[in-house]
């Protein structure tokens, strides 16, 4: 479904590399987890594949379904069924979440020659999804994030997520800034979502949220690159002995 | 006067009446006498420093004649649901009886023309009494030369339900010419009513808009009053709208500028009495080379006021905006809150934006805010629209749409909203 191939990226219009070649295949029915420490490139890894503007690719290719996407428009990927949960998602004072989710679905329903659904059709399949992550209908009219705690942010791209329906999602430390409560109620939303036709890629850094979503493959970023990968035994080597020393390891 | 030595009058670009209109006489000689003394503004003027009127000053505007009326014109379209028995229509000035419909009013209400009710008491007690804004030559303009114009009486204790319509119509007459639209409003002690005044020009003709309204509320009395301006995107434009207010009144007024290549607004409320409360709120939204500057004034000279102004503009393309908005508070008005804030927002990187709020306040128990704001759409609410699927065109759509939207949602009459919010859509879809 998704191949990258040895994928470097620079902040548009900069010199400083941060992306250095990473390479990663994620298949239909899969769940990976990425994992590294801080400014590793995980960030910015999700962005560059969801076509940020803001990052240039200078080398390599994103290919998906074997469609080769690396200078596509973010709206055309997510046209596709790309999908990004945002480490920091942002606050849009005035418009609601309700119609952001209108217009993206109907857009993307467009655009796959899908019916569109009317306002009240999709009314209710808005409310249908409310449950999967245990979400109040308040939030359908409030401005998307806007004054929103961290959790709820969160919670809302899952959301999101639920309602556009995308075949590969990146999810970008939706863990962090969840209580114990409240990560039970997401990564059990995260579950219904899953199924043999889409694929999920989770950036994270702690275990905790593994034990939830079982991922099939967990991959260590270090210094813009996928330096190893390897099943879930590899998060917990991680947590045990900590970055530094499968540097020194792999060194 | 300001103290160049080679002044220009009005004479120079407006061409005034040869004879003056029958009624309202003493007004008008007045007024020819402030017309002879008083220059034309220049951008040497403090009022007028960032104001280029070269959109006036470079024609010769012509009068237009009474009875010059296209009585077939089709106007349809520009009709409010909400008020459509209760609509007044005025093409190029003149009173359109034609396409005017005021039917099922409560007792003692008057919607009318200024020429049916001349000789009415409370129209000639009242008609110029509030407008005299300082070396001014708009309103003298406007008081030789008004052909008709806007009554509207509301006695005592009486709503009216209905919103009042007032449409100013302007066709593609030959040369340029000027208009002097005339409003006045009288509102008795807690009485109620809703006024939707509108400018809309037919085509992308010449010409110059120079609308004056006197809005006097008594004791308790309450108006709202939208005002809608879509002239021609060649057309200059100068708005005088005074509102003054007794005990208790209530004034709320929201400006939208949409169109004219010149519009210059000067909106005043003066507080008369105690415990008042007003909004002067505005929505611009420009493009090209279009110019709109707002010179407000709050007076409140009475204690306990509240006043509220939001005035909202985005700027595209080299449009310019100028907003200085004044808030007064005379010596012993204690117990003034007034708030204002000017937010901008630059979709181009040529767009202008002039702002300055100006307090004078001599009174010492008083809340005055205000603040502006110079902003552009943030790059990471685009992309995190566009992440979800939306163009990156409907993403800008979108936010320039809820930036404006707050101004859009105080419109009270719901015709006016969904025309506003089309308005604000092709704004952004334009090219
Ligand atoms: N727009 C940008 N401008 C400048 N530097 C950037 C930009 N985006 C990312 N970087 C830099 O690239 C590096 C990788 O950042 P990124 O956000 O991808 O890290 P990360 O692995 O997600 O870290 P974290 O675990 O803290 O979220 C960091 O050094 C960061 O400062
Ligand atoms: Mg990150």
């Amino acid at each position: 479904m998704l191949e990258i191939r040895n994928l470097h990226a620079v902040v548009e219009g900069e010199e400083l590399k941060i992306l250095k070649g990473v390479n990663l295949t994620v298949n239909k029915g899969e769940i990976h987890a990425i994992m590294g420490p801080n400014g590793s490139g995980k960030s910015t890894l999700s962005k560059v594949v969801s076509g940020h503007p803001e990052y240039e690719v200078t080398e390599g290719t994103i290919l998906f379904d074997g469609k080769d996407i690396t200078e596509m428009d973010a709206d055309e990927r997510a046209h596709l069924g790309l999908f990004l949960a945002f480490q920091y998602p942002v606050e849009v004072p005035g418009i609601t979440n309700k119609t952001l989710l209108r217009e993206a679905y109907n857009t993307i329903a467009r655009a796959n020659e899908r019916e569109e659904l009317d306002p009240l059709e999709f009314e209710d399949y808005l409310v249908s999804k409310l449950d999967i992550i245990d979400m109040k209908d308040e939030f359908l009219n409030r401005s998307i994030n806007t004054g929103f705690s961290g959790g709820e942010k969160k919670k809302n791209e899952i959301f999101q997520m639920a309602v556009l329906n995308p075949r590969l999602s990146f999810l970008d430390e939706t863990d962090s800034g969840l209580d114990i409560d409240a990560l039970k109620v997401v990564s059990g939303g995260v579950n219904k979502i899953s199924s043999p036709e889409n694929a999920i890629v989770m950036i994270t850094h702690y275990q905790r949220l593994l034990n939830y979503i079982k991922p099939d493959f967990v991959h260590v970023m270090m210094n813009g690159k996928i330096v190893k990968s390897g099943d879930i035994s590899l998060a917990e080597e991680l947590e045990a002995n900590g970055y530094d020393h499968m540097q020194k390891e792999l060194a | 006067m300001s103290n160049v030595s080679k002044k220009e009058f009005i004479h120079t670009y407006v061409q005034l009446p040869s004879v003056f209109p029958e009624n309202f006489k003493e007004l008008r000689l007045q007024a020819k006498i402030s017309l002879d003394n008083t220059a034309f503004p220049t951008k040497k003027d403090e009022e007028w420093r960032f104001t280029d009127l070269k959109s006036i000053t470079a024609n010769k505007f012509e009068s237009v004649k009474s009875g010059m009326l296209q009585a077939s014109l089709e106007l349809d379209e520009y009709h409010l649901p909400e008020a459509r028995h209760s609509r007044l229509v005025f093409i190029d000035g003149n009173f359109s009886p034609a396409h005017s419909v005021v039917e099922g009013m409560p007792d003692g209400v008057i919607v009318g023309n200024l020429n049916k009710f001349s000789k009415h008491e409370k129209l000639r007690s009242h008609l110029g009494t509030i407008t005299n804004y300082e070396e001014d030559v708009f309103v003298p303009l406007n008081d030789v030369n008004f052909q008709d114009g806007t009554f509207i009486y509301v006695p005592k204790e009486t709503f009216i339900e209905q919103p009042i319509h007032i449409l100013n119509v302007f066709t593609d007459l030959e040369n340029p010419y000027y208009v002097t639209p005339r409003v006045l409003f009288v509102g008795e002690m807690y009485s109620k009513a809703t006024i939707i005044e509108e400018h809309i020009g037919l085509s992308n003709n010449i010409y110059l808009n120079i609308p004056v309204n006197e809005f006097r509320l008594y004791r308790g009395a309450h108006v709202h009053h939208a005002r809608i301006q879509r002239d021609s995107k060649n057309a200059s434009h100068i708005s005088r709208p005074v509102a003054m207010l007794d005990a208790h009144a209530e004034y709320h007024s929201y400006t939208i500028c949409l169109g004219a290549k010149l519009f210059r607004n000067e909106p005043r409320v003066i507080q008369n009495a105690e415990e008042v409360d007003f909004t002067v709120d505005g929505l611009v939204l420009i493009d090209g080379e279009q110019i709109a500057d707002t010179h407000s004034i709050m007076d409140h000279r009475f204690s306990h006021g509240n006043s509220h102004q939001l005035h909202k503009v985005v700027v595209n393309d080299q449009a310019h905006s100028i907003f200085n908005g004044k808030i007064f508070v005379a010596k012993d008005a204690q117990k003034i809150d007034s708030f204002q804030e000017n937010r901008n927002l630059l979709i181009s990187d040529t767009g202008k934006v002039n702002t300055k709020p100006q307090l004078e306040i001599f009174a010492d128990d008083v809340r005055c805010s205000h603040g502006a704001t110079i902003g552009q759409l943030q790059d990471e609410e685009v992309f995190y629209l566009q992440s979800r699927g939306l163009t990156e065109q409907k993403s800008r759509e979108l936010l320039v749409y809820a930036f404006a939207l707050e101004s859009v949602e105080s419109m009270a009459v719901k015709s006016v909203e969904e025309l506003l919010l089309k308005e604000v859509i092709a704004y952004t879809n334009r090219d």
